[in-house]
């Protein structure tokens, strides 16, 4: 029991702050971000033999997410989401092609409380895929395997995201009064 | 060389493409603006998030909570015995309950393997699906670019594991493009690519494990169609009519069948 205990220190515990900022974003509230946490944790260890040398981090990732869907569906705290259609992807390229923004780089008014907001704002399934692929850095096959979603989906997905954010991005920065000198 | 698709490009950015369709992206924005400007949206866009969104980390008391709930768990003794006063319990209310009892650790640790370990069918298929997918986007459809099955088929002997049946059934409708070798099910898997008519069919082919084959399924807009042949197993592919998909593979049952009886 020790030994495990010590293998699952070595190689679970190191992704903790992934699971939490994981969770920190599909809850968008940190008192739910800790019980998902907590409650992932424990899965992991209980199911930690199963783990057998595959990747760490996804292992735990996918876990999370699904005690978040659990604590969504027991809660019902949440209005239901549809998902968007995965069917079309040319109107996300329409969207990201189809906007210049010299401005861009230069604006950056309280850029990380609107960006912070702006992702809390996003559909689920566009969060999740953003925080994987930019702030967690994993590849197409990892993130599809803790979304439990075929590749094609994952990327489909990842192309809606950038363009819905950038969308919600661009019209932050026109609607917001210009600051006073 | 037109524009690249929108999750092409988006690959290209996301490092996602081998060598050969990488130089191809590389040429063609080169001399193409527009692509250039959204690469940069995406660039800009991730420079973004990594600076400038909150770095969430797990709190300290986190930690600590965890730490417990971990030393709880270690021995049945332990579990049995209840939590040391009142702060602990309330902090941990629900492994409490489920520690209580070896039933519910054995429930949870089933379905931590749930989680990870879907039916081995589905991650067949979810394979399946992006290596048709990949060999759609990324100009790597055939390896070995023939209509002569005398050609495709011992190619396939140098760069695969496995040696499936081959032909062209042009007078049917099903013309042979070539060959290609791709990584399936961790092993060196074998696609026979036919077009018929607009659609592009991909035959993979790899050695057939123990394991059962997962039912024909439709996802994404593709149909898949399994059997097993010999010691091989088979999937076709594609988004043409499941009609016209089953006819291509009647037509290669019969030649395993004549395999055989030869």
């Amino acid at each position: 029991m020790d030994e495990k205990r010590g293998r699952f220190e070595a190689e679970v515990l190191p992704h903790l702050d992934a699971a939490y900022r994981f969770a920190r974003w599909l809850t968008r509230s940190s008192a739910d971000a800790d019980d998902v946490v907590q409650e992932a944790m424990l899965r992991a260890y209980r199911g930690f033999d199963a783990l057998r040398g595959s990747d760490a981090k996804g292992w735990l990732l996918a876990i999370v997410r699904n005690c978040h869907a659990t604590a969504c569906k027991q809660q019902q705290r949440r209005a239901f989401v549809p998902l968007p259609d995965e069917g079309d992807v040319q109107d996300g390229y329409a969207m990201t092609g189809a906007m210049p923004d010299p401005e861009y780089a230069s604006i950056r008014f309280d850029e990380a409380r609107t960006l912070d907001a702006l992702m809390s704002a996003l559909p689920e399934v566009y969060r999740e895929v953003l925080i994987l692929r930019e702030v967690e850095d994993m590849d197409y096959r990892e993130i599809a395997k803790v979304t439990d979603v075929p590749i094609g989906t994952v990327m489909s997905r990842l192309s809606r995201a950038r363009a819905a954010l950038k969308q919600q991005w661009q019209r932050q920065i026109e609607g917001a009064p210009h600051a006073a000198p | 060389m037109p524009h690249p698709d929108a999750l092409h490009l988006q690959a290209h950015f996301d490092n996602e493409l081998d060598a050969l369709a990488t130089a191809e992206v590389e040429r063609h924005l080169e001399q193409c603006a527009e692509c250039r400007a959204v690469l940069q949206d995406f660039a800009d866009t991730r420079a973004a998030l990594r600076r400038e969104l909150t770095y969430f980390r797990a709190p300290p008391v986190l930690r600590t909570r965890l730490t417990q709930a971990l030393d709880a768990e270690r021995t049945p003794e332990n579990s049995r015995r209840p939590p040391h006063g009142r702060s602990r319990s309330a902090a941990l209310p629900f492994w409490a309950g489920a520690a209580s009892g070896g039933l519910a650790t054995a429930v949870a640790v089933g379905l931590a393997v749930l989680i990870w370990a879907p039916p081995p069918g589905s991650v067949l298929v979810n394979g399946l699906v992006g290596a048709h997918l990949r060999s759609l986007m990324s100009n790597h459809l055939v390896d070995v670019l023939s209509t002569d099955k005398h050609t495709v088929k011992p190619w396939f002997a140098g760069h695969t594991d496995v040696s499936p049946v081959v032909a062209d059934f042009t007078p049917q409708g099903y013309r042979l493009l070539g060959g290609r070798a791709d990584y399936l099910d961790r092993q060196r898997a074998a696609v026979v690519v036919y077009q018929h008519g607009q659609h592009v069919i991909n035959v993979f082919s790899w050695a057939g494990h123990d394991h059962e084959l997962p039912a024909d399924a439709t996802r994404n807009g593709y149909h898949f169609v399994f059997w097993r042949s010999g010691d091989l197993q088979y999937c076709a592919v594609s988004d043409t009519a499941i009609e016209e998909l089953l006819g291509l593979v009647r037509l290669l049952q019969g030649l395993n069948a004549g395999d055989a009886r030869g």
